[in-house]
């Protein structure tokens, strides 16, 4: 088996919430998986249970084919957790965080000091480790808490929205990083609300309202939602602009999103498009483009809602 | 399931590090201790020395003198004669003293008659009515025994009042401080090891760390036990401060036994540290965490334990009432280990009430805290 994570009929409850409402995926062995979602989608609550915090209401979860609810703790060994809530402890230097961490693990010191070394080195950073954590900026004290969540060399990664409120440079290092232990093979988990970043990942799931809108690869799910490319249409004349996306509304073309003077086109009738299209063909400037997987999200919770 | 004890203490490093780094942790576990034995050591003294007190002998006999003499002689009061009722009646009228004691007419022919029936007039301002009271006991008690020389040197058989001595058997000279200073321990243990533990506790569940710390190896247990050494420590120090202090500036004897004592101190520890858990796991905040500490820890060690108010001076609720908290118990202990030559049999009776309820704390904290982790929120 090579599916590194198994989740099968997964449900939480909350009192009478669910929060995670019978999910089914499965997550291969050195893959980039992401799991998106809005706020309160249970990407969170999934992951706590995936890490052995919380137990499920019914499913069930296998991490490297061990059940994780029969687990005696060993398979935490072979996990990193960095939640969304400080990983760190504030009022501790870098140093300080990071041997807490390998202790954790039981690593002996030398290896904890070989191992942050190392890591530091892979990302870059030069903080000075005698400087309390809470004094550090954001991006900077994720990085020191992805080190620490990654010190004890876990087979998988969970991440939790690592870079929520990161400048967009720390970010793309980040991301650097992410994909070199996807190299090393590591298996990577993460939850991002950022749908550009989840462009990065291999496969991901679409959350909403604990329940798995979708789950594929980003090119997949773009080819399966929008099999006509969407199209960019720039309109000379600026009174034109409603007359026209009334029309192709009251024809049942597609529908569409205006970014400035930009309207930004799905089609559903692709003959009743072209008609629409031709007729105000002089005042009019179109360019097929590629599908977001903004637009995929939107889509499917559109199409979700209506069942 | 194996506990490993560098996890432990690991912790235990990290919580003693959050500890130095907090100035309000670091002032109530180190600072308030201190503070305390100094406040209730040196500043508040319970014993009132040389208390001013007005005297109108207006029987004028040598057994009225005798009287005079003997209060006098007791050190407690500092008499201050009035030589006319109308002077003594011009002082009361406007309010110019706290207390004054007449001897009337005829008190020393009662006392030849050992009739029992001499009297004396006391009047004491009641607005500050600890001090009165005190006036009150102490007169009182020379009185009994001024009665005891009288009736001896008059060579009557009969013992007109009680013999009071019996209720200050271990603290003769009724002083306040040997009172006190052994009990300070039983209050600053429900303060630190009650109210620091359900926050150090309630502040990891706040921050979401505890999240992290459960999804590492580490177990239940390890993180309750880490979490808790550096407590456990404090508080011990605590009790052998407050132990230094009585010992060497307070010269308060230690007449009991001491391993008894220790015993006692890390079975009471133990139990308070226990409640703290408790009350972390059932807030997860740290503000309602300081708020039931203090309902159940603080407040009780004050004001249920016999501090300062005498338990058997209480109504029967609150008597029965303190007999659920063991710093009343724990107090007992202190008291009569300092005070008097006691040891495990003759406190067995508070001895196995701290210990019932260190096992029932322990028990209860840690299945909550376990049942907890594997239910959701």
């Amino acid at each position: 088996m090579n599916n590194i994570i198994d989740v099968k009929n997964l449900s939480v409850l909350f009192g009478g919430f669910k929060a995670v409402d019978n999910i089914s995926f499965d997550v291969k062995k050195g893959e980039i998986f992401g799991f998106l979602g809005a706020n309160g989608a249970g990407k969170t609550t999934t992951i706590r249970v995936l890490c052995g915090i919380i137990k499920p209401s019914g499913g069930k979860v296998f991490l490297e084919g061990e059940d994780v609810s029969k687990s005696t703790g060993i398979l935490k060994n072979t996990i990193g957790y960095m939640s969304q809530k400080s990983t760190l402890y504030k009022d501790l230097t870098i140093a300080e965080n990071i041997t807490f961490s390998g202790r954790l693990y039981n690593m002996p010191d030398d290896r904890i000091e070989k191992r942050q070394k190392e890591l530091f080195d892979f990302i870059g950073l030069k903080e000075n480790l005698s400087k309390i954590t809470g004094s550090l900026p954001l991006g900077i004290k994720q990085m020191v808490a992805l080190c620490a969540t990654v010190l004890h060399d876990p087979e998988i990664i969970f991440l939790d929205e690592p870079t929520a409120g990161v400048d967009p440079e720390t970010r793309e290092k980040f991301w650097e990083l992410i994909k070199n232990m996807a190299k090393l093979g590591k298996t990577i988990f993460v939850t991002t609300h950022y749908m550009d970043e989840a462009s990065y990942c291999q496969r991901i799931v679409l959350m909403d309202k604990g329940h798995i809108v979708d789950f594929d690869s980003p090119d997949n799910l773009k080819n399966s939602y929008f099999p006509q490319k969407p199209v960019e249409i720039k309109f000379k004349d600026k009174t034109l602009q409603n007359e026209i996306t009334a029309e192709f509304e009251k024809q049942n073309a597609g529908y569409g999103y205006v970014f400035g003077d930009t309207l930004r086109f799905f089609i559903n009738d692709k003959a009743v498009f072209e008609k629409v299209i031709f007729k105000y063909s002089n005042n009019i400037k179109q360019k097929e483009t590629e599908p977001t997987l903004e637009d995929v999200f939107l889509k499917a919770l559109k199409t979700e809602n209506r069942k | 399931m194996k506990l490993f004890i560098r996890r432990i203490l690991s912790i235990s490093m990290k919580e003693y590090k959050h500890i130095l780094r907090d100035p309000f942790t670091f002032a109530a576990a180190v600072g308030i201790p201190v503070l305390f034995v100094i406040f209730f050591g040196f500043i508040i003294d319970l014993d009132y020395k040389g208390v001013s007190v007005n005297v109108r002998d207006n029987d004028q006999t040598e057994s009225s003198r005798r009287f005079l003499q003997m209060t006098a002689s007791s050190g407690y009061f500092n008499l201050i004669p009035v030589h006319q009722q109308s002077q003594a009646d011009k002082k009361l009228n406007e309010n110019d003293m706290s207390s004054i004691m007449i001897i009337p007419k005829g008190f020393g022919k009662e006392i030849k008659n050992g009739s029992g029936k001499a009297q004396i007039q006391l009047i004491i301002d009641g607005t500050d009515n600890a001090k009165a009271g005190i006036i009150n006991s102490y007169i009182s008690l020379i009185a009994d025994k001024a009665s005891n020389v009288f009736s001896k040197n008059e060579d009557n058989s009969q013992k007109p009042y009680l013999n009071v001595k019996t209720r200050f058997l271990f603290n003769p000279e009724l002083n306040s401080r040997w009172f006190i200073v052994p009990g300070l321990g039983t209050v600053i243990i429900g303060l630190i090891a009650i109210l620091l533990t359900a926050l150090t506790v309630a502040k990891e569940w706040e921050n979401g760390s505890m999240e992290l710390l459960l999804a590492t190896p580490v177990s239940a247990a390890e993180i309750v036990l880490g979490k808790l050494i550096p407590y456990f420590v404090l508080a011990f120090f605590d009790i052998l401060l407050i132990f230094i202090f009585s010992l060497l500036v307070f010269d308060i004897p230690f007449r009991g036994s001491f391993s008894f004592y220790i015993l006692s101190c890390i079975i009471y520890i133990a139990g308070a540290l226990a409640l703290g858990l408790l009350v972390s796991v059932i807030t997860r905040k740290q503000e309602q965490a300081t708020q039931i500490a203090f309902a159940v820890g603080v407040l009780p060690s004050f004001i249920l334990s016999g501090f300062i108010f005498p338990i058997e001076n209480m109504p029967l609720f609150f008597r029965i009432l303190t007999a659920v908290f063991p710093q009343r118990w724990f107090m007992q202990i202190s008291r009569s280990v300092f005070l008097s030559d006691s040891g495990f049999t003759e406190l067995m009776i508070p001895f196995f009430f701290i210990t019932c309820f260190a096992a029932l704390m322990i028990f209860v904290s840690i299945k909550k805290f376990k049942k907890d982790l594997e239910v959701t929120q």
